[in-house]
């Protein structure tokens, strides 16, 4: 069952009855989903133009949806059938997988959002050598040579470097979140 | 226009959905559909004389019960291809019973003694049985395929073979009125070669007329 299913169907049949308040929010939390989900997808214009036409034809379409299915399913099979739409238009050949809301909706703009935040909030805590030596090879991709190269240290030590980095870093999680714990049995 | 913008005049002009509104529609279109068919029957090639006698025989109430069974799985058919993400397994699945039924029939009546073969499986029409099936189940595809537009079919293939198959049982359905054939090998094969005629055409067709 896919997480946002109960508060986003409890929100779809507000509207069906005429609720326009739950409806907006419907429509904006779907919109984080079809972004993130059309932009891995098409080129960035062609996206947000999939997002609309998707957003019109949810509310055009709106009648279709049975309460006794899940609301999520019924999003995707919308989602899904633009895409293949807009493949078409521009006689792309693709598959599409079939039954998976969990493509629309296990990835979301704002947890993204989030997780890049962390990211960079924890790299911070290390020194500047030390930080740039970690986003190259860990986020960006950089090569143990490359990185080897440009900063005149040995393979090994870089290897030793970032290694003993992220170590470091895995204990400051791991204390943060147990300070957290505590935190919270005191309350 | 900016997405949010949107939302917000979505959301702004939102008028609540009366329940059983596909249920409705799909109702509409079978009606619309079948009188249409019924007016094709009836001017093209009449009902059959005998027929207030004809609805004594077990032979016709076979024919009916086929064809309407195969309409009502057909109809649930189309009724989930109009919803995203819902599931057609099960009218799929159900079609079978009534196919299953009739074939079982017609193998009880070719093997009872002294059955004439040739007569119960050609009868006086099989030439154009078929034929005239699919042209009586047109105004019903029509129909159908026009509701379907109206829904959300995500499969288009699939929706216009559903489509086909219920608007051929249905065409089929008012083609008893006029058949004079009582057998259930001659039902069993032409009768469900019409309808699997249209159904072809409804696949055919899905793919460019039931895009939305």
């Amino acid at each position: 069952m896919i997480a946002q299913e109960a508060q986003y169907r409890d929100w779809m049949l507000a509207a069906l009855a005429g609720d326009a308040g739950a409806y907006r929010m419907l429509l904006a939390g779907l919109t984080r989903h079809l972004r993130s989900y059309y932009a891995r997808r098409l080129d960035s214009g062609a996206a947000e133009d999939a997002v609309q036409e998707t957003l019109i034809a949810i509310h055009a379409r709106r009648a279709t949806y049975d309460p006794a299915l899940p609301f999520t399913a019924w999003v995707y099979g919308i989602a899904r059938y633009k895409l293949i739409d807009e493949y078409r238009r521009h006689k792309r050949r693709a598959t599409v997988p079939l039954d998976e809301a969990g493509a629309l909706f296990g990835h979301d703009e704002a947890e993204e959002a989030i997780a890049r935040r962390d990211v960079s909030k924890l790299l911070a805590k290390l020194p500047p050598a030390k930080r740039q030596l970690v986003s190259d090879i860990k986020l960006d991709g950089v090569s143990v040579a490359d990185a080897a190269k440009r900063t005149g240290l040995s393979e090994s030590a870089v290897k030793v470097t970032v290694h003993r980095a992220i170590k470091s870093l895995g204990e400051d999680v791991n204390r943060d979140s147990q300070k957290r714990q505590g935190g919270d049995a005191d309350r | 226009m900016r997405t949010d913008d949107l939302i917000d005049r979505l959301s702004a002009g939102l008028e609540p959905v009366r329940s059983g509104a596909v249920a409705r529609l799909l109702a509409g279109a079978v009606l619309l559909g079948m009188a249409g068919s019924a007016l094709v029957m009836l001017a093209m090639i009449g009902p059959r004389h005998d027929l207030a006698g004809a609805m004594t025989h077990p032979g016709m109430w076979t024919k009916l019960a086929y064809t309407f069974a195969m309409a009502a799985f057909g109809l649930w058919l189309v009724e989930r291809a109009g919803r995203p993400g819902a599931d057609m397994t099960r009218p799929a699945l159900l079609l079978a019973l009534p196919l299953l039924a009739i074939a079982l029939l017609a193998g009880l009546q070719m093997s009872a003694p002294g059955a004439d073969m040739t007569g119960l499986v050609m009868g006086r029409s099989s030439r154009v049985c078929a034929a005239l099936v699919t042209l009586t189940a047109l105004p019903t595809l029509a129909a159908t395929f026009w509701a379907l537009r109206k829904l959300a079919p995500t499969r288009l293939t699939l929706a216009g073979a559903g489509a086909g198959l219920f608007a051929g049982a249905a065409g089929a359905f008012v083609y008893c009125f006029h058949c004079t054939e009582e057998a259930a090998p001659f039902i069993a094969i032409w009768y469900t070669l019409g309808i699997g005629a249209v159904a072809a055409i409804g696949a055919l067709l899905g793919r460019s007329l039931l895009r939305w």
